[in-house]
C-alpha cells in the first residue's frame, strides 16, 4: 500500500503565522484626505489587536494557545499525495495537496474566523457581524463564534439565501443568525427594500448592512469581520503553507510548483506565502494563482481603455463590440484584476513573483470530476480551477519527462455545491448564446438609463 | 417584476463573487448604484457580445464607470461604509 497521507502531529502545529508584509513593499491605502489611513480609523469595525496585526511589520506573529486549541479540532490538516490522480494522468510528477476541506465548515475559511473571533473576544466584544455570498464565510464565522461564546449575525445576499438554505441551517447549528440581505434590520437594507422590494440583493448591500449593524451598536460591543483580502486574514491563513512545508520535509520533498485558486486571495495566499518567502530568498519555484478565464484584451476596437497602469490586475477591459464572429485573443489571466483581490497578492503579481493562470469553466469541472473519481473527494467549484492547473502542469511534466513536485491547496469540498455539478453532468454547463428573446427581456434593466451617444469606430 | 428576474433560469452563470448561479439580469444591476457588476464582462463574454450590448445601453459615463472603475483598497472602502453608516444613524 502506498502512503497517501502525510500527517503532522498536533504538537508540531506551527506556533507562529508568517507575515509577508515584513518582506514586501506596499503602498499604504489612502483615506479621503489623501493621507494614509490611520489604524485608529478602523476602530469602529475591528478590535485594536486585529488592527495591530493588519499593519504589523513583524515577520513572525505568535498564534495564541487558545486559537491553537480550536484549530486543533481539524488541524494540522492532512497533506495528501494524489497517487490515483498521478496514475490517471500517467505523469512522472508527484502531486501533493493540502486538504482544507476537513474543517468543520468544509473550507479554509475558519483558519481566520477562529483567530478573529478570539481576538474580538479578548478585546471585550460580544457580537460579530459579517456578510456572506454563498455562505462559506458566514458558516466559518458562525462556527468560530460558537467556539468562543460570541453572538454572530450574518447578512447573506438574498439570491444566495434562497438558493442555499442548508448554509443558513449550518450557521444556525452553530448558534449564528443568518438574515437575507437586504433586510429590515438596518437602514441601508430598509432603504433598498423601499425602492426595490423584490431585489435579489448584492454583496455591496450586505456589506453595508453588516457594517451598519456593527457601527450603530451603542454598547460598543459589536464589531465587523471580513473573511478575505485584508492583511490579517491572509496572515492567519499562512498556517496552511507553514504546515505543508513541515509535512513535505517529513518525506524529503520541496515543491517545484505551488498552485491555488484565487478569488479574494486568502486560500491562495495561505498556501503560497510561506513559499513566496523562500522564493524571495532565492528558491526556484513557480507559484500560480488560478482564476476563471476573463474577457480578453482586444487588440483593436471602437476604443480601448488603458489605465496606463503597469500592474496587470487593474481593469483593462475592452470597449470593443465582440461580434459573434469575433475571434478572441489568447486567453489571459486578466481575471486577477478582480477588485476584491488582496493587495498583497496583486503586489506580488506586479513584481512577477507570482504568475497568474486562467482556466475555462468546463476545463475546471472536467478536472474536478477527474479528481473526485480518482482521489475520492468532491472539490468545491472554485477548487476545481486549481485542480485544472495541476492537471496542466502534470501533463507538461509528462511531456518534459520531469519528476516535478506539484503542491496545491484543496481549499474546500463541494458537498454543499452539488447543484453546479448537476448542471455540468446534465450538459447545461456549456458555452451558449443568449437568445434574442432573452436579450430583449433584459432590456427592461436599462429602461431608466440615459442612452449613450453613438460610439465612433476609430 | 424586477428586471433582475427578467431573464429565465436557463441563462445563469456562476458568480465568482457569490459562489452561486445568477441570471444575466442580476449582473446588470448588482454593482454600485445598481450599475452592472465590474465582473460582468469576464463572466459573460463567452456567451454573447456583452460589451456591445452594454455599450449600446449605458451612457458613456456609466459604461466608463463599469469598465474603468479602479479597484479601491478594501480598507478605504470599509471606512467609507463606516461613514455612510454613521450618517444613516444620524438621520
Amino acid at each position: 500500500m502506498q502512503a497517501r497521507k502525510i500527517l503532522l502531529p498536533e504538537d508540531q502545529m506551527p506556533r507562529q503565522w508568517y507575515n509577508i508584509l515584513a518582506d514586501i513593499k506596499m503602498n499604504p491605502p489612502l483615506g479621503p484626505d489623501g493621507n494614509p489611513v490611520s489604524p485608529d480609523a478602523l476602530a469602529p469595525v475591528f478590535p485594536m489587536n486585529l488592527i495591530e496585526q493588519e499593519v504589523s511589520p513583524q515577520r513572525w506573529i505568535d498564534i495564541p494557545e487558545e486559537v491553537l486549541n480550536v484549530l486543533s479540532i481539524w488541524r494540522p490538516s492532512p497533506l495528501m499525495r494524489a497517487v490515483a490522480l498521478e496514475k490517471a494522468l500517467s505523469t512522472p510528477a508527484k502531486i501533493y495537496y493540502k486538504n482544507e476541506g476537513v474543517s468543520p465548515p468544509g473550507s479554509h475559511k475558519p483558519n481566520t474566523a477562529v483567530p478573529q473571533a478570539y481576538y474580538n473576544k479578548v478585546f471585550g466584544i460580544k457580537k460579530l457581524t459579517t456578510e456572506t455570498g454563498a455562505g462559506q464565510w458566514g458558516s466559518a464565522l458562525a462556527f468560530a463564534c460558537s467556539q468562543f461564546g460570541l453572538e454572530c449575525k450574518v447578512f447573506m445576499v438574498r439570491i444566495s439565501f434562497d438558493q442555499k438554505p442548508y448554509r443558513k441551517a449550518m450557521m444556525e447549528a452553530w448558534g449564528g443568525r443568518c438574515i437575507p440581505s437586504p433586510s429590515t434590520e438596518t437602514k441601508a437594507g430598509r432603504d433598498v427594500l423601499a425602492t426595490n422590494p423584490d431585489t435579489a440583493g448584492s454583496l455591496g448591500i450586505a456589506i453595508s448592512e453588516a457594517i451598519e449593524a456593527a457601527v450603530t451598536d451603542t454598547s460598543g460591543q459589536t464589531r465587523y469581520s471580513l473573511g478575505s483580502v485584508l492583511n490579517h486574514v491572509l496572515l492567519h491563513q499562512t498556517i496552511i503553507g507553514l504546515e505543508a512545508k513541515k509535512q513535505l520535509a517529513l518525506v524529503g520533498e520541496y515543491p517545484d510548483v505551488v498552485i491555488g485558486c484565487a478569488g479574494g486571495g486568502s486560500n491562495f495566499a495561505g498556501l503560497s506565502f510561506p513559499f513566496v518567502y523562500d522564493k524571495l530568498n532565492g528558491k526556484q519555484i513557480a507559484i500560480h494563482p488560478v482564476e476563471p478565464t476573463a474577457c480578453p484584451t482586444m487588440t483593436r476596437g471602437p476604443f480601448v481603455y488603458d489605465h496606463g497602469d503597469t500592474a496587470r490586475y487593474t481593469p483593462l477591459l475592452p470597449m470593443h463590440s465582440l461580434g459573434h464572429a469575433f475571434i478572441p485573443a489568447p486567453i489571459h489571466a486578466g481575471g486577477l484584476r478582480y477588485h476584491g483581490m488582496a493587495p498583497m497578492v496583486s503586489q506580488l503579481l506586479t513584481e512577477g513573483i507570482l504568475e497568474a493562470r486562467a482556466v475555462h469553466q468546463l476545463e475546471a469541472y472536467d478536472a474536478g470530476v477527474l479528481f473526485a473519481r480518482t482521489e475520492g473527494t468532491i472539490p468545491a467549484p472554485e477548487t476545481n480551477h486549481a485542480i485544472a492547473c495541476v492537471v496542466q502542469e502534470a501533463k507538461k511534466a509528462k511531456e518534459e519527462g520531469k519528476e516535478k513536485v506539484i503542491l496545491f491547496n484543496f481549499s474546500g469540498h463541494g458537498l454543499l455545491d452539488l447543484g453546479a455539478y448537476d448542471k455540468y453532468f446534465s450538459k447545461q454547463m456549456t458555452n451558449f448564446e443568449l437568445s434574442d428573446e432573452e436579450l430583449l427581456r433584459a432590456e427592461e434593466v436599462f429602461k431608466n438609463f440615459p442612452k449613450p451617444q453613438m460610439l465612433k469606430s476609430r | 417584476m424586477d428586471p433582475e428576474d427578467s431573464i429565465d433560469d436557463g441563462t445563469v452563470t456562476r458568480c465568482p463573487r457569490l459562489g452561486g448561479d445568477v441570471p444575466f439580469g442580476y449582473c446588470c444591476t448588482c454593482g454600485e448604484e445598481r450599475l452592472p457588476c465590474f465582473k460582468i464582462f469576464d463572466c459573460w463574454w463567452e456567451r454573447f457580445d456583452v460589451v456591445g450590448y452594454l455599450s449600446s445601453r449605458l451612457s458613456p459615463s456609466d459604461m466608463d464607470r463599469v469598465v474603468q472603475g479602479k479597484p479601491r483598497h478594501k480598507l478605504t472602502s470599509l471606512l467609507d461604509l463606516v461613514e455612510q453608516a454613521k450618517r444613516r444613524a444620524q438621520q
